[in-house]
């Protein structure tokens, strides 16, 4: 047996937090309350130590001591289970390292290993040095202000009308770049976040660069896998990298950022191969059947304007809202004069160059296995069959294809995406039981434009074009993008190439952390450097904390009060969490330090600055709350709107909100504290938004005029301002990623010099998916991840170890064009000869972080700012450069 | 009544819930756990996939820790458990030697998870519970068993992977899991007749 090694290096060897403060590893608890002894208390939880942030528990105390987290039995998503950072929740509360009163630096001189000479402070004071700040800026340009989150601000429910009060357009989310999952689902079936295989039903699924649970232990995620596996659901993993999701399904190696290939070949199959697909689907629910004209646009009704269809029975065209008696999904008409060909043929006839032979090449994936696999999910979708559900019929479609982070995050990956929805489209499986579905908000989403069309929503609804931009994100620039840091950061550092002609002032800086997360961590401490003034709310001194004038220190999540309305899914659906709404409270442990709650904070800070009430303040923003993330189906104070006059409680916001919540029955905070959730059944049927619009009611884009559309738009922008695209030298590279038909789009790695001959790849690691909980600095985790053979490690395939002289446990160096990294070396089988396998997100840390933080392989240390790397529609971030590898001396 | 447990591996998916609320219930330092999960790959690319075993205390029927005992702090109850008694134990480790599932550890020292410097709450209190210079192992958590619940890592697993109960009664679902999936032990040929029974293996 691998005996656990110890865990080294906790006690830090120098600090000066202050000269009253004492070092963190020689921290002196508190006593207990004496009015505690004796006393047994049991809270209702909801954890807090993934992104998810939706278990529910039940936390023990004895004489005010947490001794105990378990999850609470009856209640969804997790019906009393807990993964293994639920399970170690209990040290992320009692962490030594967290910050316990409010700092303020004496050291002008900034950096990682710098030490900031903090001066604890009272709230008061730290207070007022932000206030005076924040005044300065709201008179002279509110745009000064970024704010930077990420998934560690989730509890909050003030943020976004914080900002919106603050007038600053400029709140930049940490969390998106490395995972552009959003576009194609958003434009296809107005799923937001993104779509999923549903476990109840599902027969095949073709999992993509993505994870359903078990890779990285998730709690409904694992649960709702283990019974579809025992069900009999076949499950296909195309992954450079056999997960333990690839150990328990069938494996596809596939050479990393080639996704693109893969799935354009799958398509060609169908499309091209003679493999039936869903006729009366394709008809009647997408646009394949649209005539198109020779530039590429809808032929349009010239008296109505409306799209037109073929009725290849009367042997005429008619507007896409008429009556058939048969829809033409192929040929070449001439309507009006004008030449027209259905979007389907020309579609059949661009996929035509795919074939699996070309693929291969490129991808790796055999040409028999594309053909297979494509076979494969046409025959498991049972085209044709239905289904009962409570006491309505749905169309039948047991399998789905699921892209995701390792898809999508290469330059062509929206292309991958949307190639992946077409497969999908194919088989008609778009929001039905069985086949692929949006995950969190349902209902009648799929509302369908003038066009007959999906109305394109959230991330599929560009972004107005305004010149000179007011937000530092460029979405002029990438109007469908997901969130945009490394937009930003390039901004703050060439404000004339971006076209930003305003300054950013102050950065305040809450839940996310940009530095170690992103790609080149160096240019973010550069670029965070040059803004005057940096606040953060913080849990412990990371990389943006150690760089803060002033640090705030926030509760953990056991201390922070929340209510909150479950999303049931996330990397899968279906079964045990849906068919009912719930919501939940999580009652807060004692807090142990000077923290505040994230809101109070907020609250505090824009009373002072004179925006928290009125016209135009915080709570009149809230009443009108329209971000989605926060709406959760009505949970937005609807008719329990707050008087804007006055201040109001955290508590008071969540009761008026559960009061005025459309799914709920009236009950409020004060009964939700007594049963810890309530549940509300709905109907099952309501879960599938194909529900909403049935038949032939909405159509969904299956030729993507829409991005095509935004194109153009762009493109007349940039020239009606006489504008270059930011970093891009020919325009081509742009526009040749906004084409309504998916073609293949050669990633910037694809021709990098021949030295960088691996890719790598990236996964997430069980024990540390996410920073959210802290889970690189839990010491019970530390100690599983440091001893686990499959993490915190560099993986290498045997035969290319064997190739460059390469042995198992040498300690290597990994190297882009961007970056290096270095860590111990696997000898393995587990993953592609092409492929560098670097799970979690390890190494980096500051000089007061807890010392385990400079441990391990820097994934992000590879990756990239440059423009020229980006997906032009979502901006996603190169997720696998081209590196190359050599052995090299540790430095530690 | 003989308590045992039966474990399928195929619902396990290496994910170390089990490790960390048996932590968590029995408050154990750095360096020691009462269970582990061992995880492997097997095969050659591109057929190769990684397998995972959940290893806790087997309460053997014939304890090999038992037999080498040299006070009788390793005792073994009516239904099964093989616990130690830490009054009794004097910390000579052949137990440790002996068990071939290295199940059992010496708690020779109790370090703190944040430094020798500083404990934290939680540790103060769970340490009250712990016998430095004894062996330590999985006790199958007799405390919940006294208050009608199952072992923590039964109840918490995600993948419920996890069935635990009395192996005399034919009728208990750990029994029937055990007879119609075919349950195995480890190390059969070792004669200790472990109550840990695998599924799916």
């Amino acid at each position: 047996m691998k005996k656990a090694k110890e865990v080294t290096g906790h006690t830090q060897k120098t600090t000066s937090w202050g000269k009253s403060l004492p070092a963190a590893s020689a921290y002196q608890w508190k006593a207990v309350d004496p009015a505690e002894k004796g006393k047994s208390l049991t809270l209702y939880g909801i954890c807090g130590q993934c992104m998810q942030s939706d278990c529910t528990t039940l936390i023990h105390l004895e004489d005010g001591v947490v001794v105990s987290v378990e999850g609470n039995p009856t209640s969804p998503p997790n019906y009393g289970s807990l993964c293994p950072r639920g399970n170690s929740q209990i040290m992320n509360l009692y962490n030594p390292y967290r910050v316990k009163t409010p700092l303020v630096r004496t050291n002008p001189e900034k950096g990682l290993d710098v030490d900031p000479m903090w001066k604890e402070v009272s709230w008061d004071e730290a207070l007022n040095i932000i206030v005076e700040k924040f005044k300065k800026i709201r008179e002279k340009d509110p745009r000064g202000l970024l704010i930077l989150e990420g998934f560690g601000n989730t509890n909050s429910i003030l943020r976004d009308s914080f900002a919106r009060a603050f007038g600053t357009p400029n709140v930049i989310g940490s969390h998106g770049p490395l995972c552009t999952i959003h576009y194609a689902s958003c434009l296809v079936h107005s799923a937001l976040p993104e779509a999923v295989a549903e476990m109840e039903y599902c027969e095949y699924l073709l999992s993509f660069g993505r994870s359903l649970g078990p890779n990285f232990a998730t709690t409904g995620g694992i649960r709702r896998f283990t019974k579809a596996m025992e069900r009999g659901m076949k499950l296909v993993v195309i992954d450079p990298h056999c997960s333990v999701e690839a150990s328990k399904g069938e494996w596809i190696p596939i050479r990393p950022g080639s996704d693109l290939a893969c799935l354009l070949a799958m398509a060609h199959v169908m499309l091209n191969e003679g493999l039936p697909y869903d006729e009366w689907f394709m008809k009647n629910r997408t646009n394949a059947p649209y005539l198109i004209n020779s530039e590429g646009n809808y032929y349009r009704d010239p008296a109505t304007g409306k799209p037109m269809i073929w009725d290849a029975a009367d042997n005429c065209a008619r507007t896409f809202d008429s009556e058939f008696k048969d829809i033409a999904m192929n040929g070449t008409y001439t309507v009006n004069g004008v030449a027209c060909r259905t979007a389907f043929d020309l579609i059949r006839e661009e996929f035509a160059r795919y074939t699996p032979e070309w693929a291969e090449k490129i991808c790796t994936v055999p040409a028999k296995t594309i053909r297979r696999l494509a076979t494969e999910f046409v025959e498991h979708a049972k085209i044709g069959s239905t289904i009962k559900i409570d006491d309505f019929v749905f169309p039948f479609r047991p399998a789905s294809v699921n892209t995701h982070r390792g898809v999508n995050c290469h330059r062509g990956g929206t292309y991958a995406d949307l190639t992946g929805k077409i497969m999908n489209m194919l088989v008609g499986n778009i929001e039905v039981p069985g086949g692929c579905l949006g995950n969190s908000m349902r209902g009648p989403l799929m509302a369908p434009d003038k066009d007959g069309i999906v109305k394109p929503q959230f991330e599929a609804d560009p972004f107005p074009f305004k010149f000179p931009p007011d937000n530092i994100d460029g979405h002029e620039f990438y109007p469908n993008k997901h969130t945009t840091p490394h937009l930003a950061i390039n901004a703050i550092m060439n404000p004339e190439k971006y076209h930003i002609g305003y300054k950013i002032e102050a950065w305040l800086n809450f839940g996310g952390n940009v530095i170690r997360k992103n790609a080149q961590p160096e240019r973010y401490v550069e670029a965070m450097k040059k803004v005057p003034f940096i606040v953060s709310f913080a849990y412990h001194i990371d990389e943006p904390t150690i760089l803060a004038d002033v640090v705030l220190p926030e509760h953990s999540a056991m201390e922070r009060s929340l209510v909150s309305v479950l999303y049931p899914s996330h990397q899968t659906t279906g079964g045990e969490v849906i068919g009912f709404d719930t919501v939940r409270v999580r009652q807060p442990v004692p807090n142990l330090f000077d923290t505040r709650h994230c809101d109070d904070i907020y609250t505090e800070i824009a009373e002072r600055v004179g925006f928290l009430c009125g016209a135009g303040g915080v709570y009149d923003y809230l009443n009108q709350q329209k971000h989605h993330a926060l709406i959760d189906d009505g949970f937005y104070l609807g008719n329990q709107k707050l008087d804007i006059n006055r201040k109001h409680s955290l508590d008071e916001i969540y009761d008026r909100q559960m009061k005025s919540w459309s799914r709920g029955d009236g009950r409020g905070l004060e009964e939700l504290n007594k049963d810890g959730f309530f549940l509300h059944p709905r109907s099952r049927k309501e879960y599938y938004t194909y529900y909403f619009f049935p038949e032939n009611k909405t159509r969904h884009p299956f030729y993507f005029e829409s991005l095509k559309k935004t194109g153009e738009t762009l493109r007349a922008n940039l020239r009606m301002h006489n504008l270059k695209f930011p970093g891009i030298e020919n325009e081509e590279y742009i526009w040749e990623q906004y084409r309504p038909i998916p073609c293949w789009i050669e990633n910037s790695e694809i021709n990098a010099p021949p030295e960088y001959d691996l890719w790598v790849v990236n996964w997430k690691s069980p024990y540390c998916p996410h920073d959210s909980g802290n889970p690189n600095g839990n010491p019970w985790l530390a100690e599983l991840y440091q001893q686990d053979p499959f993490d915190f490690t560099i993986f290498l395939n045997s035969a290319t170890a064997k190739k460059k002289g390469l042995k198992d446990r040498d300690w290597i160096t990994v190297e882009s064009r961007y970056g290096k990294t270095e860590g111990i070396m696997r000898v393995t089988e587990l993953i592609h000869p092409d492929a560098v396998g670097i799970p979690g997100s390890y190494g980096l840390g500051t000089i007061q972080s807890n010392p385990i933080f400079r441990e391990g392989t820097h994934f992000n240390a590879l990756l990239s700012l440059d423009d020229k790397t980006l997906d032009a529609i979502a901006a996603g971030q190169e997720l696998s450069p081209r590196v190359k590898v050599y052995k090299s001396e540790a430095k530690r | 009544m003989r308590y045992g447990m039966a474990i399928d591996l195929k619902r396990c998916v290496g994910c170390n819930s089990c490790t960390m609320v048996c932590r968590m219930e029995n408050g154990t330092p750095p360096g020691i756990l009462y269970n582990r999960v061992e995880k492997y790959e097997i095969g050659k690319y591109p057929a190769a996939r990684m397998q995972f075993r959940p290893i806790p205390c087997m309460h053997c029927q014939e304890p090999a820790c038992l037999k080498v005992c040299p006070t009788g702090a390793t005792y073994q109850r009516d239904d099964g458990i093989v616990l130690i008694d830490h009054e009794k134990c004097m910390g000579c480790r052949y137990c440790v030697l002996a068990c071939p599932y290295e199940a059992r550890q010496f708690l020779g020292k109790i370090d703190n998870y944040f430094g020798p410097e500083t404990i934290t709450p939680w540790e103060t209190v769970k340490h009250q519970e712990l016998d430095k210079g004894t062996t330590v192992k999985c006790t199958f958590c007799v405390r919940r068993l006294e208050r009608g619940r199952e072992p923590a890592c039964v109840e918490t697993c995600p993948a419920q992977a996890r069935y635990f109960g009395d192996l005399d009664d034919p009728e208990s679902e750990v029994s029937k899991i055990i007879a119609f999936q075919g349950g195995t032990v480890l190390k059969e040929e070792l004669g200790t007749r472990p109550s840990v029974y695998y599924v799916n293996v």
